[in-house]
């Protein structure tokens, strides 16, 4: 259907075909050949040099879990529900905290945990956060050994020391 | 009666006489699932005689994620991110057609900047999609640097992408009413300039590849579709475009505010190497239409004008019942989205026509009587993304 012959009847198309084979190789080979010394290198040696990551990069969630009131509106707006949010009334007569922005933590937050090979990073759950307290921080080493370890409990203290080298403000 | 487009039992491939005399059985052999050639998870169930293919049987589904059934879950917004990850090397292009298809039943206003922004990362995109189909052809057909040229242009995009959206690949930029982010004018700066170079570019890599004589001999007149082959399978895009015909959906049925600008349609035809409708014919295509983008680019910077981003759209999105068909143009060919809705929070059916399944169910027609590397040739040249085929 599709077989491919160059009919080349006389002396004259046989080098003209060999003409024009070396002189668009010897073109080709000039642009790659300029780049030995013209062009610099683009590439960066990754674990000793790191990119400075743009302001909107999305990588791993964080949870400030002081600033969160569990409105659980970040696990609804999740489209492959990967977090998990529970939390219990406060018992009378204990002190209702305020978040950074003034709103009132009226709920005892029990349990926020975030199955990061689950994440789609799409950053849905970080519009419509109210406090604005669970926001993608740009850390993106974080392998794994097994699967449950990707899990994180933003209310284990060693998860909340992350606070100081994340958060800003 | 044999209809016009019935084209019956594939052909036993012709076979010379040298050959003849070692004729034998068929031989089966499995391009796929993983090769390299096939860009993905598609595998080819080729039997050959000799070295030639006398059919090619894609068998499908390495790749499939059920997102059709998943987004019937999901409210309108969550459904975007699924959208990103049928061609994930043109994202925004699906995200664009998934979010026409919700405004246009729910009938938002969506503001004239964030119109421009949506034209101009459609075709930003369009030409990092080209760039990956133009690098991973040149090495499918042996030559690996150009590959790293055009990832170098690439890469420049997805840094853009990555700082106006935070992502490098799904990006999940484009919502419904409008765009995530607003552009910076030094953002608008630097694709500006990027423009210039991409044009230099474009140049370069037709003296590397395109003019190169040991590629037009491997690709030329090699994997001819007909015109009649692409309306019979319903091909759409650049190998409609590389068989002559001049449809473009920017261009014909235009959507968006793409009706302003002034842009050519590249087609394919046999003035400069093989025939409209060969494999060199819908590559040349692709390179052309990088052109024709970066004009659209250009344009696009100038009518920039300041405002708002984002439409009014309420929190919670109810569709009204009914169902809405939308088509949008996209890298690899015209993306389908129809939509039905019975007055819910979430879609009721979600139904993706995907260009690239299209273009795959035509091998079965193009393959027998090739070579095995024109075979490899072909495959390329239709540039499918198995993420979409699959869905």
């Amino acid at each position: 259907m599709s077989t491919n012959h160059h009919q080349t009847g006389s002396v004259k198309d046989y080098f003209a075909d060999l003409f024009s084979g070396i002189s668009t190789t010897v073109i080709g080979m000039w642009i790659t050949f300029k780049y030995v010394w013209a062009v610099k290198p683009v590439s960066i040696e990754y674990p000793e040099v790191r990119e400075v990551l743009p302001e909107r990069a999305r990588m791993r969630l964080f949870n400030d879990v002081q600033n969160c009131i569990s409105c659980t509106q970040c696990a609804m707006a999740c489209p492959v529900d990967c977090i998990y949010i529970a939390s219990e009334k406060r018992p009378e007569g204990e002190e209702i905290k305020k978040t950074s922005n003034g709103q009132p933590i009226r709920l005892k937050l029990t349990q926020f945990t975030i199955d990061t090979a689950l994440c789609c990073y799409c950053g849905l759950c970080t519009v419509v956060c109210p406090t604005e307290c669970l926001t993608h921080s740009h850390d993106y080493e974080f392998s794994q050994y097994t699967i449950d370890t990707m899990k994180y409990d933003y209310l284990a203290p060693d998860v909340i020391a992350w606070r100081d080298r994340i958060v800003k403000s | 009666m044999q209809s016009k487009w019935d084209i019956g039992e594939p052909e036993k491939p012709t076979i010379n006489s040298e050959t003849e005399q070692l004729k034998s059985d068929l031989l089966t052999l499995n391009m796929g699932p993983q090769h390299p050639a096939t860009h993905g998870v598609l595998r080819l169930e080729i039997w050959t005689d000799s070295e030639i293919v006398a059919h090619a049987i894609p068998h499908l589904g390495y790749l499939h994620r059920c997102m059709e059934k998943h987004a019937e879950n999901l409210d309108y917004r969550g459904v975007i991110p699924f959208v990103d990850r049928l061609d994930y090397l043109a994202a925004m292009n699906m995200e664009w057609t998934y979010v026409a298809a919700v405004e246009k039943m729910l009938g938002t206003e969506v503001p004239r900047r964030a119109e421009l922004i949506r034209i101009l990362v459609a075709e930003l995109n369009r030409i990092a999609s080209h760039m990956m189909a133009f690098g991973t052809y040149a090495i499918d057909l042996g030559a690996f640097t150009p590959f790293l040229y055009a990832f170098d242009e690439r890469e420049k995009i997805l840094r853009l992408f990555e700082e106006v959206s935070g992502a490098r690949l799904l990006y999940n930029y484009i919502w419904i009413g409008g765009v995530w982010n607003d552009w910076t004018d030094e953002q608008l700066e630097r694709v500006a300039n990027f423009c210039d170079v991409m044009e230099e570019e474009i140049k370069k890599y037709n003296e590397l590849v395109s003019m190169n004589k040991i590629f037009i001999e491997r690709t030329a007149n090699v994997g001819v579709v007909s015109i009649e082959d692409c309306f019979a399978y319903g091909a759409t895009g650049p190998i409609l475009r590389g068989s002559g015909m001049k449809w473009d959906l920017r261009k014909n049925m235009p959507y968006g505010l793409y009706s302003e600008f002034d842009f050519d349609i590249p087609v394919g035809s046999s003035e400069v190497a093989g025939q409209a409708g060969d494999c060199w014919n819908r590559y040349m295509v692709r390179m052309n239409e990088v052109n024709e983008s970066v004009k659209i680019i250009r344009q696009v910077i100038q009518k920039m004008e300041p405002g708002p981003v984002m439409g009014k759209v309420s929190k919670i999105i109810k569709l009204p019942k009914g169902e809405v068909y939308v088509r949008h143009e996209c890298p690899r060919g015209e993306l389908g989205v129809h939509l039905i809705s019975d007055g819910g929070k979430t879609p009721y059916r979600l139904k993706v026509k995907s260009p690239c399944f299209t273009h795959v169910s035509m091998l079965p027609h193009i393959a027998p009587g090739q070579m095995i590397a024109d075979l490899v040739a072909t495959v390329g040249s239709i540039d499918i993304v198995l993420g979409e085929v699959d869905r």
